[in-house]
């Protein structure tokens, strides 16, 4: 038996993996990725702990997330398109037009 | 039966109605809304004799009509109160009220004036705000039309305000008047807090509580420990600001001459029965409070006695006709403060009801003389009008007569009686002797002055192309006239209390037994009351009663008769010359009313150091607080927002920055790390 803190450890070091993509990259795709890696981080979280209370909510709700994932690569693929045709890149550092 | 009680309302409201109708609608009505007026006042007469007679039938009216605040120590209210007093003075106003409608129809609309409907307008809402004050059943309802009355005369000053002076007029009559009523709020505000009511009459009236406060039952609140005598002084002299603003007594007088500048009907309104009668009646309605303090009766009747002889005075050098008359209402109002100071509350009221007909002729008259002469006011440049305008020479005349205070017109026994209070009651008052002395001193410069006018205008030859052929007037003009003259030559006989002693006659002193509740009144509001809680003992010269009413009549006869004579050697010739330089360095003193104005200016300008230094205090501290709050977050905002960079990275930082922070803060306050 693995003791739930290992999947624990796992879920915050996939999370941080995801966290450093986001903060370092500035291509839009690598964002895109990321933001992938963040939420199944918090998947494995959902059903770790599921398995430890012994409770299907968490498993239910890792559905949900898979569910809420898809639909933000769709989202998130139809902003890269816009970007791409109003800027010519997918570079997230070339629109700063909603500043101060 | 319906209850005449209920209309009292009505009398205030109706002008009021009349003055919405004028400002409404007064441009698409006849006359510039003339009528309304006419109309209204004339209701409101008739509903005041109405009440006047209910008064009479024995009974008396104090209701609270409406309360607008009510707290858990007092309440604020609107109320009427209707005993003879204040019936009596329904009555005054309403009748003047009308006449002085009745004679703008020939002042204003004959004369092809503009802005009538504002004119009449504020007539009307003149009118109800007296009439609102008069039937007030507390000091700060009679507070609230006070300042309503000189929001009015205000306007009616400045009626012509395209012209330089009357704007200036009204400005400093509306100052002046202001710069005493702020003494009267902080007098309201101590009534309230020292009684907790400002009732006039009942049980739990204000004077009600002083007499008993003084009489040691009861509780009043006084600040400091102060005595209660003493303190009741100091509410009565901070009353007292707002009514020497308003009846113009020295040192406050200074705007009722300029006030001049207003349309004549309007100065007739203002000095016979409403603005200048205000502060006089005030004093009237709450003589259950003054009557309790001596100090404040003394002052009262020493700056009446003082103002009764200043002013007339003043009036001997003018050329100007109203200037005289108006220098001739300040010294009257005078007299009657100096009534109601000696306790002579009955003649104080007596003088306030002949005055009110013998001024308001006065005053109708000039302006029946201004039509003639093409509202050219210079008494030199009139003279021989007698034959020319025998209607306003004759009620002219006999107004002139009263206001000298000749036998039998009206003001002689009003002015006899207050000349005979003020004697037998103050051969043992030193301040009320000097009052007296002084309104006694002012008889034959009253009478003099009086003559001088009536000389001056109507007598001699003609001395100007307009006094040859004068513009004739109409029986709107005449009319009022002739009421108030016939007014003024009968109003004495209410009240003949000097032939009731003489002759032994019983019964004839019809106002004393009115305001003595002898048909129907208020308890606690009478002249007996007042008689009884005053502070005067009457002692008497000549050895009696009798011989001192004799000694005093005739001495203020023969000083009035002295005054008329002078008037007549000096004046009454076919082309008079100015006597005055006679006078030398005095003349120019008292033409220029003492200098008081420049005085006033003078110290006005004094306090330009302390305004200066509020100014200072206001833009500096004040102001400088706000601003700063505001440059303040206006500088913060601009710097805070350099971080809305608009690159997404960043924003990703900063959250996750923001998350380790708290999260930092939540494990320190929880104790993870130790």
């Amino acid at each position: 038996m693995v003791p739930v803190q290992w999947y624990l450890l796992l879920a915050a070091g996939i999370f941080c993996i995801g966290l450093f993509g986001v903060l370092t990259r500035n291509d839009a795709l690598y964002f895109l990725m990321s933001v992938e890696l963040m939420m199944n981080a918090a998947n494995i979280n959902f059903v770790a702990f599921a398995w430890y209370y012994s409770n299907l909510t968490g498993q239910v709700f890792a559905l949900f997330v898979i569910a809420l994932a898809a639909a933000e690569v769709a989202i998130g693929i139809g902003i890269i398109l816009v970007m791409y045709r109003n800027f010519g890149d997918i570079d997230v550092t070339v629109p700063t037009e909603m500043r101060w | 039966m319906v209850d005449a009680f209920a209309y009292v309302p009505a009398v205030v409201l109706l002008p009021f109605f009349s003055f919405l109708v004028a400002l409404g609608a007064g441009k698409y009505l006849p006359k510039g809304g003339a009528f309304g007026g006419i109309a209204a006042t004339a209701g409101s007469f008739l509903l005041s004799i109405w009440i006047a007679t209910a008064v009479a039938g024995g009974r008396a009216y104090d209701e609270t009509l409406y309360t607008w605040a009510a707290g858990d120590q007092f309440e604020l209210t609107f109320g009427a109160l209707i005993d003879p007093l204040s019936a009596l003075m329904l009555v005054i106003v309403t009748l003047v009220a009308l006449l002085v409608h009745v004679f703008s129809l020939g002042y204003m609309n004959d004369e092809g004036e503009t802005g009538l409907p504002r004119y009449y307008a504020g007539l009307g809402l003149f009118t109800a705000s007296m009439l609102g004050f008069v039937v007030a059943d507390n000091l700060l309802m009679a507070f609230m039309f006070f300042e309503l009355v000189g929001l009015c005369s205000y306007l009616l000053i400045g009626f012509h305000f395209r012209e330089p002076g009357p704007p200036s007029a009204a400005k400093k009559a509306f100052l002046v008047t202001r710069f005493g009523d702020y003494f009267f709020l902080v007098g309201v505000v101590a009534v309230f807090a020292t009684f907790g009511t400002a009732a006039f009459a009942g049980e739990g009236s204000f004077p009600a509580l002083a007499e008993a406060a003084l009489a040691g039952s009861g509780d009043v609140w006084t600040p400091g420990g102060l005595g209660v005598e003493t303190w009741f002084t100091v509410v009565g002299l901070l009353v007292l600001g707002g009514v020497v603003g308003k009846s113009a007594q020295f040192p406050l007088h200074t705007w009722l001459p300029d006030a001049m500048e207003g349309p004549t009907p309007v100065s007739a309104l203002i000095h016979a029965a409403t603005m200048v009668a205000a502060g006089v009646y005030l004093v009237a309605r709450m003589y259950g409070f003054y009557a309790l303090t001596p100090t404040t009766l003394a002052v009262i009747a020493f700056v009446g006695g003082f103002t009764a002889l200043f002013a007339a005075t003043m009036g001997v050098v003018k050329d100007e006709l109203k200037q005289v008359l108006a220098y001739s209402t300040i010294s009257q109002y005078g007299y009657m403060m100096l009534a109601l100071g000696a306790g002579g509350y009955v003649a104080a009221v007596f003088h306030l009801t002949t005055h009110a007909f013998f001024k308001a002729l006065l005053f109708l008259g000039a302006g029946s003389v201004i039509i003639a002469m093409h509202h050219n006011e210079d008494m030199w440049d009139m003279g021989g009008l007698r034959s020319k305008m025998p209607v306003t020479y004759y009620t002219f005349l006999a107004g002139s007569l009263a206001l000298a205070g000749i036998f039998p017109f009206a003001g002689f026994w009003s002015k006899d009686e207050i000349l005979y209070e003020a004697l037998v009651h103050g051969l043992n008052e030193p301040l009320l002797l000097g009052g007296y002395v002084m309104g006694l001193l002012a008889v034959p410069v009253t009478a003099f002055y009086t003559f001088r006018m009536v000389f001056l205008t109507f007598h001699g030859e003609p001395r100007s192309a307009t006094a040859r052929d004068p513009e004739p007037v109409r029986w709107n003009v005449k009319g009022p006239l002739t009421v108030l003259g016939s007014l003024a030559v009968v109003t004495g006989f209410i009240n003949m209390v000097p032939v009731q002693k003489v002759l032994g006659l019983e019964g004839i002193d019809y106002l004393h037994r009115w305001l003595d509740n002898e048909w129907g009144g208020i308890e606690g509001l009478s002249s007996h009351h007042y008689a009884d809680i005053g502070p005067y003992s009457s002692g008497y010269i000549a050895g009696g009663e009798v011989p001192t009413v004799l000694v005093g009549a005739a001495v203020s006869l023969g000083l009035a008769l002295a005054g008329l004579g002078l008037a007549w050697r000096l004046y009454n010739v076919a082309s008079p010359t100015e006597h005055t330089a006679k006078l030398g360095g005095i003349k120019d003193v008292l033409y220029n009313n003492y200098y008081l104005d420049e005085l006033q200016v003078w110290i006005a300008y004094r306090t330009e150091d302390i305004a200066g230094g509020s100014d200072t205090f206001d833009q500096g501290i004040i102001d400088g607080v706000v601003n700063g709050v505001s440059s303040v977050s206006l500088a913060g905002g601009s710097r805070v927002r350099r971080i809305q960079t608009g690159l997404v990275t960043q924003y990703a930082t900063m959250l996750t920055l923001g998350l380790i922070a708290l999260l930092v803060v939540l494990g320190l306050n929880g104790g993870w790390f130790l």
